[in-house]
């Protein structure tokens, strides 16, 4: 023992060693505790949740028992209503279909009678309208002949004034050119035929007129 | 001078021909008294070889202009009847025509030609500035309201 004293280094190494000890021993035995708070815990709260589920389920059962009840109940009402408003449908539809049917008669008698009485009207004016027709046909053919006849009268009329004009052009033209054709022909003519001792004497009679005329003083 | 002018007039009827030979006589006595070689046609020529002597004894050297002068200043103061023909005389129609109008009106007249084809046959004078027709063309215009009117006997 004296050893050890007499040497320090070993002391507190084996002093540092039985401190770690300690220290581990505690640590040990406080985890431990630590674990076992841990697990009463955990157990608590598992019992507590399965309670919690239970109660859970119990009211969703309430529930859905409730629930039910209300939808029959809200379908029989419907069903009901529905009934009530197809049997009242029902019978506005006949009531309508009635009444389509009396106003399909009615149209019909009233469609009847007036082609009826259009028939007749229309027979009547169709007779009117011929004899109109009749009236105004003979009218436009008796006109016709006065205008067919005036009209041929106007034209021939026309025609003959026509006719008259152009054989007065034609006319007018010949009176106008019938001088200078001959003159043209006997211009031709007579400077082949006539002689010089012809020629001469036509200028000494006319020399001698000149005379008679006392143009030549 | 009158003397001259008449002796000329015998054979000369027309304006021209007067004209004509009174410039050949011109020629003539001028190249005689002054000399000169101007050529003369033979018609000239012969017209002056015919004419009497005494005709040129009337011309000297110093009158020669003079009476020339004279000559032409008379040609105006003659008549002058213009007649138109439709064809053109030679020499000889001239001559018978000229001879015909002197005998029948003064024989101093002279005559001017001119030609005229549209006057058909015949011939118009024109005397002192006035025109008068003797051809065919006035006998037509004269006959054309009865022309026409034998013509449109045929047409009608």
């Amino acid at each position: 023992m004296l050893e050890l004293l007499q040497q320090p280094a070993i002391l507190i190494s084996s002093i540092i060693t039985l401190i770690a000890l300690s220290l581990y021993f505690d640590e040990y035995f406080e985890r431990k505790r630590s674990s076992e708070t841990q697990k009463k815990v955990f157990q608590d709260t598992k019992q507590k949740s399965a309670e919690l589920l239970q109660a859970a389920e119990e009211a969703q059962t309430n529930l859905l028992s409730e629930g039910n009840f209300v939808t029959k109940q809200l379908i029989q009402e419907y069903s009901d209503k529905l009934s009530d408003l197809i049997k009242n449908s029902g019978n506005s539809i006949n009531s309508a279909q009635g009444q389509l049917i009396a106003f399909m008669e009615d149209l019909q008698k009233r469609s009847s009678d007036f082609e009826e009485a259009s028939k007749i009207s229309t027979e009547k004016r169709i007779s009117q309208l011929f004899e109109h027709l009749e009236e105004k046909l003979s009218d436009f053919l008796i006109q016709t002949e006065q205008k067919t006849a005036t009209s041929i009268e106007l034209e021939l009329k026309s025609v003959r004034q026509l006719i008259e004009t152009y054989k007065n052009a034609q006319l007018k033209m010949i009176d106008e050119n019938i001088i200078a054709m001959m003159e043209q022909t006997l211009s031709i003519i007579l400077t082949k035929k006539l002689s010089l001792k012809d020629q001469l004497d036509l200028v000494y009679e006319a020399l001698e007129k000149a005379k008679i005329e006392k143009f030549i003083v | 001078m009158n003397d001259i002018l008449t002796i000329i007039l015998k054979d000369t009827f027309t304006l021209t021909q007067l004209k004509t030979r009174l410039k050949a006589l011109k020629v003539y006595l001028i190249k005689e008294f002054f000399g000169g070689d101007i050529e003369q046609s033979p018609s000239d020529l012969n017209w002056l070889s015919n004419l009497p002597q005494s005709l040129y004894q009337q011309f000297t050297k110093d009158n020669v202009y003079k009476t020339f002068e004279d000559i032409e200043e008379a040609v105006h103061t003659l008549p002058v009847l213009t007649v138109y023909l439709t064809f053109e005389p030679n020499e000889n129609s001239l001559y018978q025509i000229g001879s015909f109008v002197r005998k029948l009106y003064a024989t101093s007249l002279l005559l001017d030609i001119k030609l005229d084809l549209n006057l058909l046959a015949g011939c118009a004078f024109v005397w002192k500035g006035v025109f008068r027709d003797y051809s065919l063309r006035a006998k037509l215009e004269e006959k054309k309201p009865e022309i026409i009117n034998n013509f449109k006997k045929f047409l009608r």
